[in-house]
């Protein structure tokens, strides 16, 4: 301990006994909180809201899938489905947890929502250059924008479902609430292009595929700033 | 992470509409919050405003605090966000104005506030935003490691290595002016 450390902690010590609320600013905060002051019911456990939202991108996204047919699953072999499945769960609950977090003011916050699409991304396209081949671009666009706005179409009940579970969250940051929320709703769309489409060429996936995922995400922050900005 | 009962008993109180509960949360809390958004280098008016604001989001947000988890990071999570709201409102109205001379770093702390020690203010205007805003928490709150971090969004090592990297300037500072 330095001369400077104990000056430090004198200083900073000292200091941590705060000066008092002028009285008038008090009594018009009091004013404005305590008359009529009704009760509140507590949101439901963070625990309960991140199940409901992993149940809910996973009915999301396989009843889409049950919709257009489930072709791609079909094609696959059970590693690659079993691969493919296993990260999207895994990605699935931490976007939930995510999102359910930036719902909740003070709660702990497992990876930044940048961060998390970055990961998802990563380990997606990692998944898909190994599981599968064919990086010939023959009607690349033509067959990828439709696999893109089927997912991004999926991602729109999703999100919309989603807010319907967090609707009584308060998002300090709301630009990272919509971020998170955009990123849970795109693992939807993404687990419906994967069990619905039959092409399963390598390039396809994983840009067409994973794409859908930064999209919603941005989707999601967009929404959420045009809100805060108008309310 | 060692939670404060009083604190979760009266928000406990307050959620369930207890006006007493209410009002001794506001006299427990309020002092705090207003020294923490001082230590931001805030105007006195400034920190005023900020805390009747910061009060109006927890009434709104109330619900929000789950029963048994610590108080302290879910009332500076939402004082955290007041503050840096106000920051951008005031940072866009400035560059309209196109008076960028007066941002908020700007403004002198010391004016002004009684009984808050001579040397404090002074000593933080060194530190760069994010380290002022653990060093508050940890020493006005006496908020843990733990609780900071989930009031600021980060990991515990993030705001270790902040509040290490704030002590390492400020006796840098302090054996500096000593030399003099």
């Amino acid at each position: 301990m330095t001369p400077g450390s104990d000056k430090l902690d004198r200083i900073l010590d000292g200091a941590g006994a705060p000066d008092p609320v002028p009285p008038a600013l008090q009594e018009r905060i009091a004013a404005a909180i305590l008359p009529g002051l009704r009760p509140v019911r507590p949101i439901p456990s963070a625990g309960a809201m991140v199940l409901g939202l992993e149940l809910l991108v996973g009915a999301v996204g396989i009843a889409a899938a049950f919709l257009f047919g489930m072709y791609g699953i079909a094609k696959m072999s059970g590693a690659q489905s079993a691969a493919i499945l296993a990260a999207i769960a895994f990605f699935g609950a931490v976007a939930a947890n995510q999102t359910v977090a930036s719902m909740i003011p003070g709660t702990r916050q497992i990876v930044r929502p940048g961060a998390l699409i970055f990961q998802i991304c990563l380990v997606l396209i990692g998944i898909f250059a190994l599981s599968f081949t064919g990086y010939a671009t023959d009607d690349f666009v033509r067959q990828g924008v439709p696999c893109l706005r089927a997912g991004l179409l999926v991602a729109v009940p999703a999100g919309a479902g989603a807010w319907l579970i967090l609707h009584r969250g308060y998002a300090v940051d709301p630009v990272s609430a919509g971020l998170a929320a955009g990123t849970l709703a795109g693992m939807a769309g993404v687990l419906m292009l994967e069990l619905h489409c039959p092409i399963l060429r390598a390039v396809h996936v994983m840009v067409w595929h994973v794409a859908v995922v930064p999209l919603s995400a941005l989707a999601g922050a967009l929404l959420a700033k045009c809100f805060t900005s108008r309310g | 992470m060692q939670p404060d009962p009083d604190l979760e008993h009266l928000m406990a109180a307050y959620q369930k509409g207890d006006t007493a509960a209410a009002a001794a949360l506001i006299e427990r809390v309020s002092p705090q919050l207003h020294r923490f958004f001082l230590w931001q280098m805030t105007s006195r008016k400034d920190a005023d405003d900020l805390l009747q604001d910061t009060w109006m989001r927890i009434h709104q947000a109330r619900h929000t605090h789950r029963p048994g988890e610590p108080v302290l990071p879910w009332l500076y999570a939402i004082a955290r966000h007041v503050r840096v709201d106000h920051y951008r409102k005031t940072r866009r109205r400035a560059s309209r104005e196109q008076q960028l001379s007066a941002l908020p770093e700007a403004p002198s702390p010391a004016g002004g506030r009684p009984g808050s020690g001579p040397d404090v203010e002074a000593l933080l205007a060194e530190l760069p935003e994010s380290q002022r805003e653990v060093i508050s928490m940890l020493k006005v709150a006496g908020m843990s490691l733990e609780e900071v971090a989930r009031a600021t969004r980060s990991s515990v090592g993030s705001v270790k290595q902040k509040a290490h990297r704030a002590y390492e300037k400020l006796r840098t500072r302090l054996r500096d002016d000593a030399r003099v």
